[in-house]
């Protein structure tokens, strides 16, 4: 689990500085471990990490990085959502995506376009705001994120 | 659905030059350069950190407790590499979880950050 994709763009460059390596895993605070469990693992259908630790420590890979969707309260800390667009999850197709997700109940905001990408935000049980992101544009030099 | 990466994750900052100073040099990650100069890029190896500020979003600042944690060989050693850059600390020395070293630091704006190595494998002895 975790396996590392690095971006060939990057390989070799990032010894510098404190040499980090990659990002282990992001968190993700939450109010209600199993409302949480519930939209990452069968809404959003993220990968849970057989290994992950606990009841209030659950870890989801999301094909280059580890969320961890886990209470504050059992950690010490007080719960703040995440401000929105913290983590912009990539979809095929945002407008499908938000579909998919309003079939099943959810309120997914409108979708807007930068000129680069399409974005949708959605709200986790929480109140963290989810951003469904999907980037059609190259960059300019032709090569894509 | 189906979620195929995690395209970027925002950090929210006040002063976009001093995160960029910060992020690039501080902490030695690459930006990337082929990213909108206003929407600075710095990859990690595996995902990107996208700095924003709250003109750009249009909400009010507020810290992100989202805690990246990024990898490090050895976590005393990047503390005192950080700490000889003014970096502080919220431990002295590395936490041991009793799989992982941990210390725990915040950006110029508040955002909290990690340095992790995990040091003990998996139940099943695999390694993340």
């Amino acid at each position: 689990m975790g396996s590392p994709i690095p971006s060939s763009r990057w390989r070799g460059r990032l010894a510098e500085g404190i040499g980090a390596q990659r990002v282990d895993y992001i968190r993700v605070p939450v109010t209600d471990i199993e409302q949480a469990k519930h939209f990452y693992g069968e809404l959003l259908g993220l990968e849970r990490n057989p290994n992950s630790p606990g009841d209030d420590w659950v870890e989801y890979e999301v094909g280059n990085v580890t969320l961890v969707v886990m209470t504050p309260h059992t950690h010490d800390y007080e719960f703040t959502p995440l401000p929105p667009a913290t983590i912009a999850l990539r979809v095929s197709d945002v407008a499908a995506a938000k579909a998919k997700l309003e079939s099943a109940g959810l309120e997914v905001g409108e979708m807007w376009d930068s000129g680069v990408c399409h974005g949708a935000g959605v709200s986790d049980p929480a109140g963290n705001r989810i951003l469904l992101h999907h980037r059609y544009a190259p960059y300019p030099d032709g090569s894509t994120p | 659905m189906h979620v195929e990466r995690t395209d970027f994750v925002g950090v929210p900052v006040t002063d976009r030059e001093r995160a960029m100073g910060f992020y690039g040099h501080t902490l030695g990650l690459k930006r990337n350069s082929l990213a909108h100069p206003e929407w600075p890029e710095f990859e990690t190896g595996n995902v990107t950190i996208l700095l924003n500020t709250p003109e750009q979003t249009g909400v009010p600042f507020s810290p992100s407790n989202t805690a990246i944690a990024l990898r490090v060989a050895d976590v005393a050693e990047a503390m005192r590499e950080l700490e000889a850059k003014g970096v502080t600390f919220l431990f002295p020395e590395p936490y041991d979880s009793g799989v992982c070293h941990m210390a725990f630091f915040k950006d110029p704006d508040g955002n909290s950050l990690i340095l992790h190595h995990r040091h003990a494998p998996y139940p099943d002895g695999s390694t993340p």
